[in-house]
């Protein structure tokens, strides 16, 4: 199998950029991301939500703009039927029960962590990122700039799901703005 | 005027020696100064010329208010106009210059204009459109005026911007809060700390670099200990503190727009940090203690160097150790000013305190009486003397209602007070109507039913101790509303003055003809309002237009009640009754990149590239804008030109093969156990009976009855469809399905998820389209004829286990496919593609040649789906199913759709091959090249198969009623009128062989 090349390929940059007294924001993709969308129906909401939560191996199912994270990935509700799987291919549903959908191309994964990670993320997104407003596990479906992006607050720090030709011209503006607080790209 | 520097005293730091430059002229302040108070400071005088008359002007206030010492800071591309000397922090080497003067602002040519003011009055310039008499009375129109409308604007004006591009960076940023405090004088700091203390997450913004308002202007150490502490304790109960920051407007929804200067007050800004940054802050209540500003009066030359406000006179004393004069004449009608001439004569000036009122308290008496001020009741300033500078007035002394000359008085500074009004611009944002309050004689804002609060002197509180407690007040009022503990707080009374204050708007004398002031900015005069309304103009808003009072960068700050007052006064009524201004955002000036932040230059929009961006740019594609899409246009080999690569791309593609990324296509997977009927309803051919496996292209109409789009779709499996859309309308066919299913058709049980990003596409095309795309895949016979005809779709592997679908469908008139591979795989895809291209001489190619092949397919696209198109006027009619329903059915039969003489779709050559015509030209009938004609054309390319130019567009009643006729294709400011034919859109292989074959 031949490799992935991201969007951002050859594009990144590296080391710290900005402040050069701080590094407030890192900036990170992990790459070969697998993200795989289960879409069900009214009637089948629940027990693909048990499913697929027993698939993460996770005890809970992720409500509306929430995530559950298991031993084997994580599920976030992106919309009131639909679930995106992060890390784990969805399974077989018969199309009665749900219909899945690999999206692993489809966005660029970008993680912004570092102690002004949410001031950072102000500077682009209308989301109140307070720990109140938006603590670990919350999803958001946002807008930077007129591209739609999908926002997670996940365990590493805040995840981007960006469409993917879009994803360069975004990440050079991140890396511009993200210089005010020192920025690592790792 | 002899303003001298302190030796002790004020926020300056005398350790701290500054160096700047004004008008090519190296002077010095100190670390703390502004620019208005170092320039003060060194005796400089005139600081700027009027709008019109090119008057002198010095500083007039301490704020943003001020109207006279409007200067320009920075050079070349950072070169920032109409810059408030007052409100610009000193730093090391600063560079100011005056502005609207030549060769100075000391000696100004333009100054002239003063001895023509009587033409220069209100309305002058409207009245130059009317011609100029006598030579263009009568029909002859303003012709005249096209000539010396140049001769008005280079006399008048501000500031002149840099042309060059703005080399500094902007921020924007989105902030959250419980409470808004806008000011932090005594109630906003006050306010600011109750609500903090209760819990709650609150941010205080403050204009100045220095938070506390007018408590900063004060010299008593009580006074300063007690704002020390308050700050001390705001910032330990968490309360996020912006200096340097203007909320310039108020707008729905709790949400304030401000604007943060990081680095305007830095010699050496960090190249890491922007210049200003843009918040849009949602604060669940917002408390207003902008404050008040004092107002002047109207009187002779009262926009004279050396006449300022009194609360400035005490902000240089106070704050930064500058005595602004040594003979000072204060004239008030209230009693605010006296503590400033205490001030004053105090720190050694020679005060003259003339108040406008006859009888005042004794509490006022006694600290005239203790300060050693010579008070000189029922007096006022009646006529400025002195030039550049003054040095002396004319006093008018109160003569039953009104002022008669009394006597002169030598001065060097004149401080004049006319009363205060609130700062209720941001109440104003919100349509709010302030109500004139007789007694304090100025606007206060009423209640509001939105959660905004007004505190302090913004609220018409007068006294400081009593803005303090407004400040407790509103603040435990906003943390009830949150639901947090309080303890409720009587709020203070309007007013709180000792004695009230005698209204007093202008000073004049019959038979002494003076030049009085209302709006310096603009130039207007009081005479000016007067003849405004001689001349009908009688409400504000008229008022405002005709005269251009309040239209300066100050919006009306300065002038506007004095300019009410005098309008009442000509009509014969009472302020209110003549209307309130609507202040509007901004507050004060925002610069257009601010508004802009960072989406500039190549991040004006968002560049969307394709999966194989860097592989087309390697293989030397020039790139073109499809929309946001960044696209090869064309792939020149060395010493080629556009044209000369296009129209290779189209031969070699038409003779052997061509590889072109389509991936910008809209893609969007239709999946659920409805998935087929939700297609059946939305196209107009029918879909319930498409085999899996195959695709089929298909027309969308809207509900009026005209095209959408149109586009193929994929039978993947019995519920799952994978449906291609034009690129332009790609967001809109997905919107448009989202919308359908979530309100309409809300029983269906099917999912639309777009999947443009999830598939990279490449067309391969022509006659060794097979060839190639056969070496490419592992499983070669899945090629063949057979199993992959016209139409056909399959999912298979190319070689190293890339996963892909194909479908046999055909842009470009040939024998070709469209091959799609996860994203992240497409550079492996043209890897495997290419090469075997190059066996068969094949090449890439570009938009060019993929619009020239299907103008010669006749084939559409967006450009001619503009909205106006029935599915009739495509020539597609035959696409639209009579047995079934279909969005649009109903309405494209209306009659004005089925009419013979509607525009079609049409081929179009010029008579003369060797000829060539525009896309947009318009198509006459020869014997009438005019109006709106008969048709346009949507695009046009040179057509290798047919050798000569060709186009595609559009003509009333279609190629039947043009057969054989020479019509004009006019471009009357382009090309101009080329004659044309119109033939079948279908020009090259109209039957279809080779893309069947």
């Amino acid at each position: 199998m031949v490799d992935r090349v991201s969007a951002l390929a050859g594009h990144k940059g590296s080391g710290h950029q900005g402040d050069p007294g701080n590094t407030g924001v890192i900036l990170r993709e992990p790459p070969d991301l697998v993200l795989h969308q289960v879409a069900a129906w009214q009637d089948s909401i629940d027990a693909v939500g048990k499913s697929l939560a027993k698939l993460i191996g996770a005890k809970s199912v992720a409500g509306p703009c929430g995530s559950v994270s298991g031993s084997k990935g994580a599920m976030l509700r992106i919309e009131p039927m639909k679930w995106w799987l992060v890390g784990v291919a969805a399974p077989e549903f018969d199309a009665e029960q749900a219909v899945t959908l690999d999206l692993s191309h489809s966005r660029t994964r970008v993680c912004v962590s570092g102690d002004d990670a949410a001031a950072f993320l102000t500077r682009h997104f209308p989301l109140d990122l307070r720990e109140a407003s938006f603590p670990a596990g919350s999803v958001a479906s946002s807008a930077t700039h007129h591209v739609g992006v999908t926002l997670w607050r996940s365990e590493d720090g805040y995840e981007l799901f960006i469409p993917r030709g879009f994803s360069l011209s975004l990440w050079e503006g991140f890396v511009e703005s993200a210089q005010q607080f020192g920025v690592e790209i790792a | 005027m002899s303003a001298q520097r302190l030796q002790s005293g004020g926020r300056i730091d005398r350790q701290q020696r500054i160096e700047f430059n004004w008008d090519g002229r190296s002077l010095r302040g100190y670390a703390g100064d502004s620019l208005a108070s170092a320039l003060l400071a060194s005796n400089e005088t005139v600081l700027g010329r009027s709008f019109k008359y090119h008057r002198p002007r010095g500083i007039m206030s301490a704020g943003v208010e001020e109207s006279g010492a409007m200067v320009t800071i920075g050079r070349g591309a950072r070169r920032d106009p109409n810059v408030k000397a007052t409100m610009q922090e000193l730093y090391q080497g600063l560079h100011a210059s005056g502005q609207n003067a030549w060769p100075n602002v000391r000696y100004d040519v333009g100054a002239v204009n003063s001895l023509f003011g009587r033409f220069f009055a209100a309305g002058f310039y409207y009245k130059t459109f009317m011609g100029l008499p006598p030579f263009e009375w009568g029909s002859k129109g303003t012709g005249l005026w096209m000539k010396y409308e140049k001769i008005i604007r280079k006399a008048a004006g501000m500031g002149a911007a840099s042309r060059e591009p703005d080399p500094d960076v902007y921020d924007h940023a989105h902030g959250f809060c419980d409470v808004l405090v806008v000011g932090s004088g005594p109630a906003g700091l006050q306010a600011a700390l109750t609500a903090a203390k209760a819990g709650m997450e609150v941010w205080l913004v403050e204009q100045d670099c220095l938070l506390g308002g007018d408590l900063l202007n004060l010299a008593d150490e009580k006074t300063e200990k007690k704002r020390l502490e308050l700050i001390a304790e705001l910032e330990q109960a968490g309360v996020r503190m912006m200096t340097r920051t203007t909320a310039f407007g108020l707008y729905d929804n709790g949400i304030a727009g401000l604007l943060e200067r990081v680095t305007d007050h830095l010699a050496a800004a960090p190249a890491h940090l922007p210049r200003q940054r843009f918040w849009t802050l949602r604060a669940r209540h917002t408390i207003v203690a902008s404050g008040a500003m004092e107002r002047g009066m109207a009187f002779g030359n009262n926009d004279r160097p050396g006449i300022m406000n009194v609360a400035a006179g005490r902000t240089y004393l106070n704050r930064y150790a500058v005595r602004a004069g040594q003979q000072v004449v204060v004239a008030t009608n209230n009693d605010s000013a006296y503590d400033s001439a205490a001030d004053l004569a105090a720190a050694g000036a020679k005060v003259c305190l003339l108040d406008a009122r006859t009888r005042i308290g004794s509490n006022m008496l006694d600290i005239a009486g203790a300060a050693n001020i010579s008070l000189h009741t029922g007096s006022v300033p009646l006529n400025a003397r002195g030039l550049p500078a003054v040095n002396g007035i004319d006093v008018a002394a109160a003569a039953g209602d009104g002022w008669a000359f009394e006597s002169r008085l030598n001065c060097d500074l004149l401080l004049v007070s006319g009363g205060w009004s609130p700062v209720v611009h941001l109440m104003s944002h919100r349509g709010v109507k302030p109500v004139w309050d007789a007694e304090q004689a100025c606007f206060i804002a009423p209640p509001i039913e939105e959660p905004i609060h007004v505190a302090g002197s913004a609220a018409g509180i007068w006294n400081t101790d009593a803005c303090f407690d407004s400040g407790k007040s509103v603040g435990a009022r906003v943390v009830k509303a949150l639901g947090g503990k309080a303890r409720a707080r009587a709020m203070p009374e309007v007013g709180g003055w000792a004695n009230p204050i005698r209204p007093v708007y202008e000073v004049r004398v019959d038979g002494r003809k003076t030049k009085a002031i209302v709006d310096p900015q603009h130039d207007v005069t009081a005479d000016d309002v007067r003849l405004a309304h001689r001349e009908g103009f009688v409400s504000v808003e008229h008022l405002k237009r005709y005269t251009t009072l309040g239209m300066a960068t100050d919006g009306g700050k300065v002038g506007n009640i004095i300019g009410l007052a005098l309008m009442a006064e000509a009509i014969g009524t009472e302020i209110p009754n003549v209307g309130t201004t609507t202040f509007r955002p901004p507050y004060t000036p925002v610069a257009i990149g601010a508004l802009k932040g960072r989406n500039v230059d190549e991040h004006f929009r968002p560049l969307r590239r394709t999966p194989m961006h860097d592989w087309n740019l390697q293989q030397g594609a020039t790139m073109t804008m499809a929309g946001l899409w960044h696209r090869p246009w064309y792939f020149a080999r060395s010493g080629e030109t556009i044209n000369e690569a296009y129209v290779r791309e189209t031969e070699t593609t038409r003779a052997t093969v061509g590889l072109c990324d389509v991936t910008s296509l809209g893609k969007i997977a239709i999946q659920g156990p409805d998935a087929t009927e939700l297609l059946n309803r939305v196209y107009t051919n029918p879909f319930a009976k498409l085999p899996i496996g195959k695709a089929r292209y298909g027309i969308m109409l809207r509900d009026d009855g005209m095209v959408m789009d149109d586009g193929t779709t994929w039978r993947l499996s019995e519920t799952d469809y994978f449906m291609t859309t034009t690129t332009a309308h790609a967001a809109k066919v997905m919107v448009w399905l989202e919308e359908l299913l979530q309100t309409r058709w809300q029983d269906l049980r099917v999912h639309v998820t777009s999947v443009s990003e999830q598939w990279a596409g490449s067309a391969v095309a022509g006659p060794k389209a097979r060839e190639v795309l056969s070496a490419c895949v592992e499983d070669a016979d899945v090629m063949s004829s057979d199993n992959f005809p016209f139409m056909g779709v399959i999912e298979t592997t190319l070689k190293g286990g890339i996963p892909c679908r194909i479908a046999r469908i055909s842009f470009s008139g040939e024998l070709a496919y469209e091959a799609y591979v996860p994203s992240d795989y497409a550079p492996a895809m043209m890897d495997l593609l290419w090469p075997e291209a190059q066996k068969h001489d094949g090449c890439l190619y570009g938009l060019e040649a993929l619009g020239a092949m299907r103008i010669e397919k006749g084939h559409v696209t967006g450009a001619e789906l503009d909205g106006r198109v029935s599915i009739d006027d495509a020539g597609l009619g035959k696409m639209a199913n009579p047995d079934k329903l279909f969005i649009g059915k109903a309405m494209r039969n209306r009659p004005e759709l089925l009419r013979e003489d509607r525009p079609r779709l049409v081929g179009i050559k010029p008579v003369d091959t060797g000829q060539t015509f525009n896309a947009g030209s318009i198509l006459c009938a020869s014997n009438k090249v005019s109006g709106l004609g008969e048709g346009w054309i949507t695009a046009v390319t040179h057509s290798p198969a047919m050798g000569h130019w060709i186009g595609i567009g559009f003509i009333a009643g279609g190629h039947q009623a043009w057969e054989g006729k020479t019509l004009v294709a006019a471009d009357p400011v382009r090309k101009g009128n080329i004659n044309v034919e119109i033939i079948s859109p279908h020009m090259y292989d109209p039957s279809g062989e080779k893309m069947y074959g």
